[in-house]
């Protein structure tokens, strides 16, 4: 875990629903694995830091993270420019794990849950994995177009695009895997279909390092446990999806 | 010259002013980034006799310059504690208190003893303040019997420092401080986090699982140093201020006001080296003045 003061390297922006940012963070691009996550503080800005998943790493030691400017703090990150300073820490959490013996492994997100499938497509290629990307949103307008792997299937739940219905439901039968993140009702769905699913849940963030146990994240067996440091990435089945808050609203206010 | 910033706080003669407080540094094994040699002492986060699985999620939220939290002193129990925790505190060059919680003045007591002697406690901060249990907490703090019930329990039971945290949710917090003070308490940490809600528009419903939790961050600060000061003036044992600090001069208003220590809680969640940036602060601020201790700090601390 690193803290570093960094700068807006780039921010390409994509349509009208996601914004893409990239920070310079070389420390950083070269250690983050599929599924762990950075923890941005904005000055002026918010008490407390931010967490986003790692989207992509490009060449240069650039950390790009996608968002959409939905609060206060989303709000600031995107009126800033190119040069502008943010505080980053990271990489944290336990990321996706991979095993060359699925021989190949569905990589499913809904909405923002797109934001670690990049590096999980970039890891499951590395071990040898064919990856079969499946990404749905509401409507075709909200889908992020940008994909890797070996196949692709977009899911909407209008039927504006590709299949009609969620993206849990647009996995195609036999694959080795199943990597899953999207708001926590979707994952809760593939728990559903799928118990050996490796998930990346979203809760509130109080630290991001293990000492507010402000993340919660209630267990099957009882109790709970950190999403920023035993998670993000769970056994689907391990969690007690019905104690999980399935909708967060952030606020602030001034 | 590098100023003294050694303090005296209540049977604990401490190298720097700038203590973290409990619940917000874990045990002290979680933060790799934090300086430690800028570090007073650490407060544990709150332990009971037994585990405790903690409030259900939403925990937290964020506020106005603030948070409200309802974790619920989750923990893994003494035993636990004194297992993978307490070996690694004997090691360290400064102090770590425990923060102890009880349902009973006699519960108290029992972790008291059972801590006691125990290598890598240096002493005890008795929570009577926490808003976010169902049993026990804030009850003890906001009547003065109660708080000198329990102090009395644990002082019964040990003679390491014992620190005494207070509920801002009082009439008078100097009735407080003078019962815990007369019930054996070494020093006070003055305050923990005030009552807050917080409603969430899309459901009607609290954003807090626990519909309430405890207010922290700059939020709450001037009240916070209101608080401690009024603690000050009402007894002789030192106050420990708490309460939203940020930066040096943040510290430096709840010193000047009469505490002898500070604590920094929430400003290390959103930076990991808060602790070593207020400790560098205050140690500039009193060369700037041609200081060569904090013991030289001038004061604003009117008896009652």
């Amino acid at each position: 875990m690193l803290e570093r003061s960094t700068q807006v390297a780039s921010f390409p922006r994509r349509g009208g629903h996601y914004r893409v940012m990239g920070f310079d963070a070389p420390e950083i691009a070269e250690r983050v694995r599929a599924g762990q996550f950075v923890n941005l503080l904005l000055r002026p800005g918010p008490l407390l830091r931010r967490p986003f998943s790692v989207y992509r790493v490009l060449p240069g030691g650039i950390v790009e993270i996608i968002y959409r400017p939905v609060g206060e703090g989303t709000g600031l990150l995107a009126a800033m420019q190119i040069g502008d300073s943010v505080s980053i820490l990271g990489p944290l959490g336990r990321g996706f794990e991979f095993d060359a013996g699925w021989r190949s492994v569905a990589l499913v997100s809904g909405g923002l849950g797109v934001a670690p499938m990049w590096l999980a497509a970039r890891d499951a290629r590395e071990a040898g994995l064919r990856v079969v990307w499946v990404h749905g949103a509401r409507t075709e307008a909200e889908l992020n177009l940008e994909w890797l792997g070996d196949e692709v299937v977009y899911a909407t739940d209008d039927g504006s695009r590709g299949f009609h219905g969620s993206a849990v439901a647009a996995v195609p039968d036999g694959v080795g895997a199943v990597l899953a993140c999207g708001p926590n009702r979707m994952l809760a769905a593939a728990a559903a279909r799928w118990p050996d699913a490796q998930v990346a849940v979203e809760t509130y963030m109080g630290c991001g390092t293990g000492v507010c146990l402000g993340c919660a994240v209630p267990l099957r067996a009882g109790g709970y446990d950190r999403a920023c440091r035993e998670g993000p990435v769970y056994r689907a089945a391990d969690i007690d999806w019905d104690a999980l808050p399935s909708q967060l609203h952030y606020a602030v206010g001034a | 010259m590098i100023p003294d910033l050694s303090v005296d706080a209540g049977g604990l003669r401490l190298r720097g002013p700038v203590i973290a407080a409990s619940g917000t540094f874990g045990y002290g094994t979680e933060v790799p980034l934090l300086e430690r040699r800028a570090l007073g002492a650490i407060v544990s986060k709150g332990i009971f006799l037994r585990p405790r699985a903690g409030n259900p999620p939403p925990r937290i939220v964020e506020t106005p310059a603030g948070m409200l939290n309802a974790i619920g002193l989750q923990g893994p129990g003494v035993e636990a504690l004194i297992r993978d925790y307490c070996p690694q505190w004997a090691a360290w060059d400064f102090p770590v208190l425990v923060n102890i919680n009880g349902e009973s003045a006699d519960e108290y007591g029992e972790l008291a003893a059972r801590l006691d002697g125990v290598p890598g406690v240096a002493g005890f901060e008795i929570n009577v303040s926490c808003p976010n249990v169902e049993q026990g907490g804030m009850y003890f703090g906001n009547d003065p019997r109660a708080a000198a019930e329990v102090t009395s329990a644990v002082r019964r039971r040990t003679r390491l420092p014992i620190w005494v945290k207070l509920t801002p949710m009082v009439t008078d917090i100097g009735v407080i401080a003078r019962a815990c003070e007369s019930a054996g308490a070494d020093a006070l940490s003055a305050v923990n986090t005030f009552v807050g809600m917080s409603i969430d528009l899309h459901t009607s419903r609290p954003r807090l699982a626990f519909r309430t939790g405890g207010l922290s961050g700059p939020a709450i600060r001037p009240m916070a140093v209101h608080l401690a000061h009024q603690a000050a003036r009402a007894v002789r044992i030192p106050v420990i201020g708490v309460g939203g600090i940020v930066t040096p001069d943040d510290a430096l208003e709840f010193l000047v006001a009469g505490c002898a220590a500070v604590q920094i809680g929430t400003a290390t969640f959103a930076d990991p080296c808060a602790i070593a940036k207020v400790h560098d602060g205050i140690a500039w601020f009193l060369e700037a003045r041609g200081l060569s201790s904090l013991a030289e700090l001038p004061r604003y601390l009117p008896r009652d």
